[in-house]
């Protein structure tokens, strides 16, 4: 190897016994060899089972060991180094200037004897299941100087920012929302999917009754009948479906309203020192800072009505996460525009211009979908006189998907400004993303065989945490603009 | 149309295209044993017989001996600036663009079958959800290590 590792020491291991700290985790993952084994002594097949038991062991202990073997950790001047496997090998490169955080947890066995499991936090996204970087054990000295050599290494003033709760409360909210504005809110989360849940609910209950008014049986049967009655029922039915969706649409609303009142009730942004403020709640009364400097970028979000009454929401894409499992900070549940802009201000952002120039993207990107659709339908035309109903109801789904993509194409825009990117989206969830260029990890462009055909290409940016990346997707721009594109926003890394 | 990979993009070790081979070798011998046996044994009495056990070997050997040489050719990498540039992909084709001072840390993987091909792969981390590791595969182990210890002198001048 022609490696250089002048500035990395010397090969370290971890400490022999590492393993009995994490001794309860790996015994759990073979509660299923357990089982087996259990089983067979129960059923009396001991031979069988002792045989089994064994294996486990001998194979458990040699993994343990081979994987000791071939685990060694360096800490040198710039960075740590990981080389872990016992048949592929993984070298990791871990520079100091990225760790966020170093973790030195002990368990009671790892308290005993004296030795801790180091966690490298970096910010790398790939997900709970691959650590940043760990160290399953090692001596608790050497563990904490480690941890010196990593905080003396950290560059200053990129710590994070103390939360800080003392700031002058006399000072105006930068929004405060009161009772009628909460209300307000919640009508415009009427929730479909309480309304959808309970249609099934209805359709299942009235099945079980045989009053199925969807079903032709049920028709025939009442026509059959052939009297005045009928009239009368055939009214009836009217009004009880009328009632019914009347009814539906009340739960609806009330759902939505519900919830928002329970989560926003006394809606109130401040601005402190180093972040934004944000308390809410009525029977939670919950109170979050968010720290600007790890904003990451601002989704203004609106619905086709709500934009025609002038109100939207304000999201910030943050690196801290949000109550729940949420990752975007709603900062603005419901708002006019200057009170955003107010708040985007904060952040030292400006608000978009109404009037800025959108660049449009292709309509293959609707035709795409329009030509699968027509191909659905007409499957469902021709299958139409074997089941009516269904094919009725798969054309009308299908036409609403190609209405709604084709309403999506027309509201979707892009426009690369000095500093960010805006882009525009959705027509029934409509969202307007504030992207400072600053915030972007990597850049895509990917085309597939269908999108070489028609010539086009779509570009998706890496940004840091949220549940950005189904959004900061420009779909089906032509090939050559993705690319133009794409240098554009990375431009400042000297291509 | 045929996409053929830009000219200053750097080509990957051709010992890879063996890597890929025998992955997709291992991959397809899974799947025609199963078709032959599904063939054999429950379509024995249907007039169907024997279609499974000769169309399915013979798409695998056409799959082997074409699509391995496909990716390859489309495969290629090169450092932009201060960029990581990497491309691969045959029918989805994807062109990644990541700026050095956005990596968090770097990996440089060996498996089995890069052991035994000469070949290592280059993963890099960023904070990004989308993306969140950067893969180059088939590079020479030396030639990986050399990109990481570039990429990380980037990374330390940047906060510096």
């Amino acid at each position: 190897m022609t490696r250089v590792d002048v500035a990395v020491g010397g090969a370290e291991r971890l400490h022999p016994m590492y393993f009995l700290a994490g001794l309860a985790g790996s015994l759990r993952q073979m509660v299923g060899g357990y089982a087996v084994i259990g089983y067979l002594a129960a059923t009396g097949r001991w031979r069988m089972a002792v045989l089994l038991l064994v294996i486990v062991t001998v194979a458990t202990f040699v993994g343990t060991f081979l994987h000791w073997r071939r685990f060694e950790y360096r800490v040198g001047a710039q960075e740590i180094r990981i080389d872990s496997g016992i048949l592929s090998r993984t070298h990791r490169s871990i520079p100091f200037d990225r760790i966020q955080d170093v973790n030195v947890s002990q368990g009671l066995l790892a308290r005993l004897l004296g030795i801790a499991r180091v966690e490298f936090e970096t910010g790398g996204s790939a997900g709970d299941k691959d650590d940043d970087g760990a160290l399953a054990g090692i001596p608790l000295a050497r563990a904490e100087a480690v941890r010196n050599l990593v905080r003396a290494r950290r560059p200053k003033g990129c710590g994070l920012a103390v939360p800080d709760t003392s700031d002058a409360s006399d000072a105006p909210a930068l929004l405060a929302m009161d009772l009628r504005r909460v209300l307000l809110a919640g009508v415009f989360n009427f929730s479909l999917a309480v309304i959808a849940g309970l249609l099934g609910v209805a359709k299942t209950i009235g099945d079980a009754a045989g009053l199925n008014f969807l079903k032709r049986r049920f028709w025939r049967q009442m026509l059959e009948a052939g009297s005045p009655v009928v009239d009368l029922i055939m009214a009836h039915q009217v009004v009880a479906i009328l009632a019914g969706v009347i009814s539906l649409t009340a739960i609806g609303l009330a759902a939505g309203i519900a919830r928002t009142v329970l989560r926003d009730f006394r809606f109130r942004l401040d601005r402190t020192t180093s972040g934004l403020r944000r308390r809410r709640g009525l029977l939670t009364v919950t109170d979050v800072t968010l720290p600007i400097l790890r904003v990451q970028a601002a989704i203004i979000g609106s619905g086709p009505v709500r934009a025609k009454l002038g109100w939207s929401d304000l999201k910030l894409q943050s690196l801290a996460k949000d109550e729940g499992t949420k990752g975007d900070h709603v900062v603005a549940p419901l708002a006019r525009d200057p009170e955003v802009a107010a708040i985007l201000n904060e952040l030292g952002w400006r608000f978009p211009e109404p009037s800025v120039p959108w660049t449009r993207s292709s309509s293959t990107y609707a035709w795409s979908v329009t030509a699968l659709g027509a191909v659905m339908a007409t499957a469902l035309l021709v299958c139409s006189p074997a089941v009516p109903w269904i094919s009725l109801g798969g054309v009308i789904a299908v036409a609403v998907l190609v209405v709604s993509r084709w309403l999506c194409w027309h509201r979707f825009g892009y426009v690369l400004e000095k500093d960010r990117l805006l882009i525009r989206s959705g027509w029934w969830q409509r969202r307007l993303i504030i992207l400072p260029l600053t915030s972007i990890q990597s850049a895509d462009v990917t085309e597939n065989f269908v999108s070489r055909y028609f010539g086009t290409a779509a570009v998706t940016f890496g940004v840091a945490s949220g549940r950005g990346y189904s959004s900061h997707h420009i779909p089906a721009v032509l090939r050559d603009a993705a690319f133009l594109l794409r240098m554009q926003v990375l431009r400042s890394y000297n291509i | 149309m045929t996409l053929e990979i830009e000219p200053q993009l750097l080509a990957v070790e051709p010992g890879y295209r063996n890597v890929l081979r025998v992955r997709l070798a291992a991959a397809l011998l899974a799947v025609t044993t199963g078709a032959i046996a599904i063939d054999q044994l429950l379509l024995r009495a249907t007039t169907l017989h024997g279609v499974l056990t000769a169309l399915v070997p013979l798409f695998a050997i056409i799959s082997i001996a074409v699509v391995p040489q496909r990716i390859y050719r489309r495969l290629g990498y090169r450092l932009a600036g201060e960029m990581l540039h990497s491309v691969h992909g045959w029918t989805f084709h994807t062109d990644t663009l990541v700026p050095f001072v956005r990596v968090q840390h770097l990996d440089v993987t060996r498996g089995l079958l890069d052991k035994l091909f000469g070949t290592a792969s280059l993963v890099v981390h960023t904070a990004g959800t989308h993306n969140s590791t950067v893969t180059i595969n088939g590079l020479s182990p030396e030639r990986a290590a050399e990109i990481r210890d570039v990429i990380r002198e980037h990374v330390r001048s940047d906060v510096a």
